[in-house]
């Protein structure tokens, strides 16, 4: 077959690539100028003072706790969504009554921004007024009302459990993907063999939606690494920075402290891991395509 | 923001337009913006505009209206981008940032002794630096103890605390009434979480900057938050402050959950349209060793950058600071008046709630002049919210955070 001429598929990327440098690449130029020089709160660069801001964020013992906890955050919500969503596509997959229904319901808070995810959840952990400590005094399960907010041993779990909860539907629609890719022989096969469901799942599905697993973490990764509507109308990462992490700690250095310099410096640090992800999200993707 | 292109091609015409006709009567254009107080609070600018407009043919004033949860950010963006506005509502503490990165235009040579003896002095003094006036008053706002007067008398408690002390027994005896209302509200949660307990720390004689270096460890300091944490313990409060914003207890107060909050005047407005039938008193600060309170303004600044200055000094001499504006604002508002002849009317001279908060501006303290303020707020709540979840004692807390602000005011 003829090979087509390398220039062509190039050219054709070529007015995308330079919208996209443009886009990103202006303001991440912008930003490591900035991280380099000191900046004030209005954004006017002063002098030049080489890696100063980068050593003052690696003595921030805040930046640090900030970090571990977005490991943590990230970790987590990614290993708790992929734990429900499995199961739960796995339940939508199957025929039953009402099923699109159930399809329905399972993926329509995706249609809800975190913001108004956060804000429902804030009213609803409300130590006072909330409706959690409402339902639970009334069915008799406590006798004095849970300020769920209050502390950072319980306020964290409870946003991580509102995280995953934000990110299964998503995830449920790439794992109903992989559940309908899969070619159906395969498994008639293995049921006349006479494999039991649990055999079925851990020897057949589970390697066959693998690649399907790759970027369901990757992109709960991404996600969960950046999100910062939940944490910061929750408890703005208090109390004291016990809640905090990287995004939250950052719009507070820049748009609180105004130290715009620090900012961009730790915007890059946040960059830096975020092309690690997004490589290891090509390499998936490349995979999945050979599989 | 769509002003701008608009702006421009009026600009480049003017400019094609300049060698065949000669200068054009061009329209002096003056863009102010308005901080959200309120709903009405755009609709008073806006009056004052078409009353200046029509007083002042040639200039046309164009208000807009931004939030203050997004002032900061978008003055920020306006000034790095050059676009700003010739004149802006700010909040004065910033002053400091806009005096000393040259943002802030001076006022001193357009203040006229006349105009400026129709202020209170006091109220002008937070938006000086250095000697050098940058701001303008446009309200005053000091913060009073509101208290529940049916929990109160259930309590057989008949006045309101004077003193801290007091307040710890009216609180206990509203506890052991059994209406299953809080003694005293304390506020731990997000902005103004350290204005809550800066009003024991204050009437015990503590400074938050005393000669150069923080004041927060002193006696004063221990002594206040010590105050709380005892109000805490022993259930006096409502359960874990931490959970509690100003909303969060502003509401407490509202549905006759709490004895008595510390609150400032526009909870009055909120009470009389949310909470009608609540029988409340308002009354002092409660004192330690001295009377004092919170006491904040907000205050208009002229850009330096502004190309009409002339024209938009002259607004805010005859459009803001009119005596009908003025009145319209304070009235509508419910703020404190800033200048002496709006005290004339008798709307505000008959409104005897008014005046509590009035008799508190000469006991009232303003937050200090320092760089990294928002800073400075940040750790001392979060030193703050670390004492009240019994993570740390009050001394220690106190003397880490005294130490990182030392640190801050040394830079």
């Amino acid at each position: 077959m003829h090979r087509p001429h390398l220039l062509v598929p190039f050219a054709m990327l070529l007015p995308s690539l330079a919208l996209v440098i443009w886009i990103i690449g202006y303001p991440v130029a912008d930003l490591m100028r900035m991280s380099i020089h000191s900046v004030n709160r209005f954004g006017q660069v002063g002098s030049f003072i080489g890696a100063l801001n980068y050593s003052k964020l690696l003595d921030d013992p805040l930046f640090w706790a900030s970090f571990w906890r977005t490991c943590v955050w990230t970790v987590c919500i990614t290993g708790g969504t992929i734990a429900t969503s499995i199961p739960v596509a796995l339940l939508l997959s199957q025929d039953f009554a009402g099923r699109s229904v159930a399809r329905l319901i399972v993926l329509l808070p995706w249609a809800v921004s975190a913001t108004m995810t956060g804000i429902v959840w804030r009213w609803t952990l409300n130590g006072q007024f909330g409706m959690a400590n409402a339902m639970l005094m009334n069915v008799g399960v406590i006798d004095q009302p849970i300020e769920f907010l209050a502390t950072g041993d319980i306020a964290f779990p409870v946003a991580i459990l509102i995280g995953i909860l934000a990110a299964v539907p998503l995830t449920v629609i790439i794992f109903l993907g992989a559940f309908s890719s899969l070619p159906g022989e395969v498994f008639d096969a293995a049921r006349i063999d006479g494999a039991g469901p649990f055999a079925i799942f851990r020897r057949l599905t589970l390697p066959l939606i693998r690649p399907f697993i790759n970027i369901a973490i990757v992109l709960n990764i991404i996600y969960a690494f950046n999100s910062f509507g939940i944490i910061w109308i929750l408890t703005q990462g208090g109390p004291a920075n016990s809640t905090d992490i990287l995004v939250t700690y950052l719009y507070k250095v820049a748009f609180q402290y105004g130290k715009m310099d620090q900012a961009s410096a730790m915007s890059l640090v946040m960059f830096a891991f975020l092309i690690l992800f997004c490589g290891l999200y090509a390499r998936f993707a490349i995979q999945e395509r050979k599989w | 923001m769509m002003r701008m292109p608009t702006l421009s091609l009026v600009g480049l015409s003017a400019l094609a337009l300049a060698g065949v006709v000669g200068p054009a009567s061009a329209q002096t254009e003056i863009n102010v913006i308005v901080a959200h107080f309120s709903d009405n609070t755009v609709v008073t600018f806006q009056n004052a505009a078409k009353r200046f407009e029509a007083a002042n043919p040639g200039i046309k004033v164009n208000i807009e209206d931004v939030s203050w949860d997004n002032l900061q950010q978008r003055l920020a963006t306006d000034i790095a981008g050059g676009t700003s506005a010739d004149i802006s509502i700010i909040a004065t503490r910033w002053v400091l940032d806009y005096a000393n990165n040259d943002i802030a235009e001076p006022l001193d040579s357009y203040i006229t002794p006349e105009f400026r003896s129709r202020f209170y002095e006091n109220l002008i003094t937070p938006g000086v630096v250095e000697g050098q006036t940058y701001l303008l008053p446009i309200l005053a706002s000091t913060r009073v103890l509101y208290y529940n007067k049916d929990l109160y008398t259930k309590a057989g408690v008949e006045t309101a605390p004077k003193t801290w002390d007091e307040l710890l027994e009216v609180s206990a005896k509203v506890k052991e009434a059994g209406e299953g209302a809080y003694g005293f509200g304390i506020q731990g949660k997000e902005i103004e979480t350290d204005t809550y307990w800066y009003y024991p720390f204050w009437s015990y004689g503590g400074e938050i900057v005393d000669g150069g270096k923080s004041g927060l460890a002193s006696e004063a300091g221990v002594k206040a938050t010590e105050l709380y944490k005892s109000l805490i313990d022993k259930g006096l409060s409502q359960p874990s402050p931490t959970g509690s914003n100003r909303q969060d207890i502003e509401t407490l107060f509202k549905q006759g959950r709490v004895g008595a909050i510390v609150s400032g005047p526009w909870l009055r407005g909120q009470i009389a349209s949310e909470a009608a039938s609540l029988n409340y008193g308002m009354a002092a600060v409660p004192t330690g060793t001295q009377q004092a309170t919170w006491g904040g303004t907000d205050s208009v600044m002229l850009f330096k950058s502004s190309k009409n200055k002339e024209a938009a000094w002259k607004f805010i001499e005859e459009g803001v600071f009119s005596t009908e504006t003025r009145l319209e604002f304070t009235l509508t508002e419910g703020f404190l008046p800033v200048l002496k002849e709006e005290m004339d009317d008798p709307r505000l001279a008959g409104d005897e709630s008014l005046k509590i908060f009035a008799e508190m501006l000469p006991v009232a303290k303003f937050a200090p002049l320092i760089p990294e303020w928002e800073q400075v707020v940040a750790i001392t709540i979060s030193a703050l919210q670390q004492v009240y979840l019994g993570q740390a004692d009050a001394k220690t807390a106190l003397e880490s955070v005294a130490g990182q602000i030392d640190g801050l005011i040394a830079q």
